[in-house]
């Protein structure tokens, strides 16, 4: 221990390089310096610790270890060399190992403020609030600070709510009873100090439906003091709980004098009001008896109203707030039956004047929009017609100012969300379609003049609806034409106003329609998205990206996408610290929350599962390369590591914006209809990854079980997201290696389980009979690849290979005819693939199911590759000398030796099997290699007859945009020409 | 019309709308969980009825002394909420809550040619308080505008007195990192 502490400075000194070098990266430096430092001073705790995370950087798991593990047996109780293996655990995802950490230091030097606090962050990485109180009031006894006993209250608040103990309510009680308690002591003692503190005593309070209380206590002189900007909104609430509507009208009401335009209080005094006059009759029966004139039914609202009129009336400035509000109200009292009209007047002349106001607003579409479900399907269409005619646009006139184009721009959209396209004549569509082209035309040489390159062009969401129009018509005439057009419209439009990511989005909605990736990646690039938008707009994507064709194209995207997440998930347990250190207690469950989210995220659970399909569909190397790299994936085919019940879906649905027919849209429900499909695709997805694994796993088992165990936790923090907490996923790791010895009993268990769990979830899946989404406008969701995993024979080949897998493993007599089956199921998926090839050869429209070909041709593809890799590497296995060959000893004894097979006419079958699947790529390569670009629906010149913009622009913008299909669809094919040139080498023996 | 609530996690998954605009910086993860964490009432979000997400303003308040001020780090609002004075709205809340905390003055960078911006915050009150140059690194590196605006607590009005030397992005730092250790 003395060598340890003497001469700090010294050792800061000597130290800093390695720091340094491990700051830059440079991990092979600061190793080689660690190593010099060592040889001076053997035992020096911090230098060997430094050395373990050089080594874990530098991918030598074993050796950092070991390293790892001596020193924290000798129970080290310096910071800095518990910062470092507390850095190396992180990383290893032994959480576990830095409470044992800080433990033993705290033994050694009790009442240690800072070790205790290290000791506190453990615990709470961990989410065990029994331990976080304990050893907060440790160190609240070592060093009486407040914040140090909130961290105390705040463990006991979070047992009695999220602990394994909250699901019992009267534990939940007493929890709660005792963090109150605890609170009341200080504020007793007069020790309350902060703002945080204060919200958690009202939380508790809430908790425990105290709301009296909690009034009490938000009106009074300490949190006066200590909370002067407690938001408003925690009494409104409160008053709410206690139904002191009154209190809560008037209250209401002054902020509302402050604040004219403010929705959320107008929602609440509106609920007020009406509750109000539920109260009203009950309260006043005796008043009613009495002679006196009975209180109205709608005196209230009679008051309610006065109250909006006098808000418009008041203030120089026109704002949107009571004008919504006395909507509002015409809504409330119609569905409740009550007489509106008599109150307010007609709905539609309100909503009129409204549209009269706020019209020249591009937030009117949505703010009327609101209103529409709340008229008849005939209501809204008049509405609709009058409040074009109100817009004073004709279809010979043409606005006259920006704002009277923004007014028609709201008219139009209102219409559409209206209902009004849907009966329309074809023609009459493609007439509007040309209108609106017009109109944009007209706006941006009228209106949008000297914009700044961060502007949108005023007449953009005239081209918006044109191109939402044009999918109608394809819809209907199940073409491409008229959207292809549309496409051209857009991009046309995306120069003019290159930041309009409405334009964007649409545009590459459309390029992924017609499974044009080059167009789609571009539009991808130029909205520049990054960061947690990798995950909430996952879906127009990224997540469409898998058997798109392309698969090393995709394998980027997933990478940027997986880098984000794995950061995140480095970061997830920091920000629940932060709150702890700045004792923002308010926000801690939502941290907490976010941490579950983010890291249940299913687009991460399926972007890494697809990325490790991609990796090993793209093995390209020779057979000990592949199996290293697959090696180094470290995938466990006996374990699912996926929790499917917290998977969450974090897609921002509402990013593209739309105005169909609100009767015929439910984003709710297509969120759930797709989130379900996408669930169900991850379940196939990851059972053919890890039967895969199996395949490979069987002839080539994993070295040393310990030692993977670490590379694992290492390498595959990825996947380890999927195993809902990491203490857990330890537990489970170590439970595998005590059973090691049973598992080798039977190697064949985990191939004959997972081909039961395929055959039977597609057999459920088949049961289940999912629609594909509907497709019914443009901004609906693409479909999910389920339905093309179902129609091509996925179930058929893997569960065939699995059988002859089993077959080739133990040699089973009937092994001929199961190589038989497999190469038959091989030529089938060639067949489809060439069929599909020439089925889109032949189309005369070669874009409207051009996603669909490509999807069928890139999933066949991967099957052969997946397969060409499982035969390379058993044919390696039977090469090699016989001791290491696998034999079957257990479960078939039934088996004489002179029913197997034996290993040499094995392996003359594999190569039998490998000649077959080369020939089979072969064709593949032809037909591929003469697929045809993708013709459009209509000759080049006609869409420029069409389009009718401006001559100069037309000419090389169709162009323009034909060429971005061409030149994807050759990138396509070089790239999977490519792919098939390496699996044949795979296979050439 | 306008909900004004705070900033919760969950709206990051959901403010593509307003994110999507080019003059919106979509930041790493700690970025915003830091402000949330150290300043959660000072990172407030503007609703529409719809539920949609109108804009937000993101902020921190920090300093020593007569230096402790409110900070308006961003402020973005959607551009089909534009025009309804919403970012007066927010202005106001984060003013207000700075009030609150008993500050001295609130300030704010924006980029020198961002003209439409330095009106709008002279419309609030704020004045050109200096220049830091070189504020915003990138393909051509731009100079900021200190801007800023007194409260109540500052009765003689000292934060605003003008200073009339542009300042280096170092110096700006260091003034900085000196409060931080007088703290």
């Amino acid at each position: 221990m003395s060598q340890q502490v003497h001469d700090a400075t010294v050792f800061e000194r000597r130290l800093r390089p390695i720091y340094d070098s491990l700051e830059v990266g440079n991990n092979r430096k600061a190793l080689q310096e660690t190593e010099k430092l060592l040889k001076k001073h053997p035992n020096m705790w911090c230098a060997r610790a430094l050395k373990a995370l050089a080594l874990l950087r530098l991918g030598r798991y074993e050796e950092s270890q070991i390293v790892l593990k001596t020193v924290s047996n000798e129970k080290p109780v310096d910071d800095p060399t518990l910062q470092v293996l507390s850095f190396c655990y992180k990383e290893l995802e032994q959480l576990d190992k830095i409470v044992y950490l800080y433990n033993n230091a705290v033994k050694q030097s009790p009442g240690n403020e800072e070790l205790l606090a290290h000791l506190f962050i453990s615990h709470v990485r961990l989410e065990d609030f029994k331990s976080q109180q304990s050893v907060a009031l440790q160190l609240y006894k070592a060093q009486p600070k407040t914040a140090y006993y909130f961290w105390a209250v705040m463990s006991v608040v979070l047992q009695g709510i999220r602990g394994p103990e909250s699901k019992f309510p009267e534990k939940t009680k007493i929890y709660l009873a005792l963090a109150q308690r605890m609170v009341e002591k200080m504020i007793n003692e007069n020790k309350l100090e902060s703002e945080q503190e204060v919200f958690l005593y009202l939380h508790i309070l809430k908790l425990q439906k105290k709301y009296k209380d909690a009034l009490e206590f938000l009106s009074g002189e300490l949190c006066e003091k200590l909370y002067p900007g407690a938001p408003v909104y925690m009494k409104i609430d409160l008053l709410k709980e206690l139904k002191m509507w009154q209190e809560t009208n008037t209250l209401l009401k002054d902020l509302l004098k402050d604040d004219r335009d403010r929705w959320d209080y107008y929602q609440d005094y509106l609920i007020s009001c009406f509750q109000l006059l539920k109260d009203a009759p009950e309260n006043t029966p005796t008043e009613k008896t009495n002679d006196e004139t009975p209180i109205s039914e709608l005196s209230t609202l009679d008051e309610c109203h006065d109250f909006l009129c006098q808000m418009i009336e008041s203030g120089e400035r026109k704002v949107r707030g009571p004008y919504l509000a006395r909507l509002e109200l015409h809504k409330r009292m119609r569905a409740q039956n009550l007489d509106a009209e008599a109150l307010l007047g007609d709905f539609s002349v309100l909503i009129n004047e409204y549209f009269r106001l706020f019209g020249d607003k591009p937030c009117c579409t949505h703010d009327i929009a609101l209103f529409l479900p709340s008229i008849s399907m005939e209501g809204r269409q008049q509405l609709a017609s009058k409040l074009l005619l109100e817009s004073g646009i004709s279809s010979t006139t043409l606005p006259q100012d920006k704002e009277q184009m923004q007014k028609h721009i709201c008219a139009l959209q209102i219409s559409r969300i209206c209902g009004s396209h849907l009966d329309l004549q074809t023609e009459h569509l493609l007439a509007f379609y040309t209108a609106l082209k017009l109109h944009y035309e007209h706006g941006l040489s009228s209106f949008g003049k000297n914009l700044l390159h961060t502007d949108m062009g005023p007449s953009d969401p005239y081209a918006l609806l044109a191109a939402n129009v044009m999918y109608d018509v394809s819809l209907r005439e199940q073409r491409s034409d008229r959207i292809f057009e549309a496409l051209c419209l857009l991009q046309y439009v995306l120069r003019n106003s290159t930041s309009n990511f409405h334009v964007k989005l649409l545009s590459l909605k459309i390029y992924h329609m017609f499974g044009c990736m080059l167009g789609a990646q571009e539009m991808y690039d130029y909205l520049d998205i990054k960061q947690i938008q990798l995950d909430s707009m996952s879906y127009i994507h990224c997540n469409l990206l898998p058997l798109c064709g392309r698969f090393s194209m995709a394998r980027t995207v997933f990478d940027a996408t997986l880098k984000f997440f794995t950061n995140s998930y480095k970061e997830r347990l920091e920000y629940i610290t932060l709150t702890y250190r700045f004792c923002t207690f308010s926000k801690l469950e939502e941290f907490m929350n976010f941490k579950e989210r983010l890291t249940n995220s299913i687009h991460y659970v399926s972007t890494s599962i697809e990325a490790q399909l991609c990796d090993l569909v793209m093995l390209y190397g020779n057979v000990r390369q592949n199996l290293a790299a697959y090696t180094a994936m470290s995938i466990e085919p006996a374990e699912d590591r996926i929790s499917w019940n917290e998977l969450s879906d974090n897609r921002d649905l509402g990013a593209l914006i739309r105005w169909d027919p609100v009767h015929l849209v439910n984003v709710d429900e297509e969120r759930k209809e797709s989130f379900d499909q996408e669930v169900e695709v991850l379940q196939i997805r990851q059972l053919q990854l890890r039967l895969v694994a199996s395949f490979v796993d069987i002839f080539h088992q994993k070295p040393n079980l310990d030692i993977a165990n670490v590379t694992e936790d290492k390498q595959n923090i990825d996947k380890n997201i999927n195993s809902k907490k990491t203490n857990q996923k330890t537990v489970n790791a170590n439970s595998n290696s005590n059973s090691n010895d049973m598992e080798s009993a039977r190697e064949t268990d985990t191939i004959e389980l997972l081909r039961d769990s395929w055959s039977g979830l597609f057999q459920r899946l088949r049961l289940m009979n999912y629609k594909p989404l509907s497709n019914r406008f443009l901004v609906n969701l693409l479909p999910t690849r389920l339905h093309l995993l179902l129609e091509v024979p996925y179930e058929e080949f893997f569960s065939s290979l699995a059988q002859l897998v089993l077959d080739l493993y133990s040699g089973a007599s009937n092994l001929p005819i199961q190589c038989k089956v497999v190469s038959d199921n091989a030529s089938k998926i060639v067949q489809l693939c060439v069929q599909v090839i020439s089925e889109s050869d032949s189309a005369a429209d070669g874009l409207w199911r051009r996603r669909e070909w490509q999807n069928k041709v890139a999933a066949c593809l991967e099957i052969l590759s997946l397969y060409a890799f499982v035969l390379s590497v058993i044919y390696e296995k039977l090469q090699q000398p016989a001791k290491t060959k696998p034999r079957k000893k257990a479960g078939q004894e039934s088996n004489s030796d002179l029913n197997i097979v034996n290993e040499k006419e094995r392996s003359q079958l594999v190569i039998e099997l490998m000649r077959h699947l080369r020939k089979q790529f072969q064709s593949c390569e032809t037909a591929i290699t003469n697929w045809k670009t993708p013709t459009l629906a209509r000759e080049l010149n006609s869409f420029m007859a069409d389009m009718s913009l401006k001559p100069e622009v037309e000419a090389t913008l169709i162009g323009d945009v034909a060429s971005i299909f061409k030149e994807s669809h050759e990138l396509m094919i070089a790239e999977l020409r490519n792919l098939i040139k390496d699996k044949m080498r795979m296979l050439s023996k | 019309m306008t909900t004004l609530r705070p900033f919760t996690c969950d709206d990051l998954f959901k403010f593509n709308n307003v994110n999507f605009d080019p003059l919106t910086e979509t930041y790493g993860l700690s970025f915003y969980t830091q402000y949330l964490a150290r300043w959660p009432e000072y990172f407030q979000l503007a609703e529409s009825p719809s539920g949609q997400i109108m804009g937000y303003i993101m902020g921190k308040v920090e300093g020593h002394m007569e230096n402790w001020h409110g900070h308006v780090t961003a402020l973005t609002v959607s551009p089909d909420y534009r025009r309804l004075g919403l970012a007066a709205l927010l202005m106001n809340f984060l003013e207000d809550v700075s009030e609150k905390k008993r500050a001295y003055f609130v300030d704010l960078f924006v980029r020198k040619s961002n003209q439409v911006a330095i009106n709008m915050y002279q419309n609030l009150g704020y004045i050109i308080y200096r220049t830091i140059l070189d504020y915003y690194a990138g393909d051509h590196d731009e100079d900021a505008y200190d801007m800023r605006k007194a409260l109540s607590r500052d009765v003689e009005k000292k934060s605003i007195i003008p200073y009339t030397h542009p300042i280096t992005t170092h110096q700006l730092h260091q003034a900085n990192q000196m409060h931080i250790s007088s703290n």
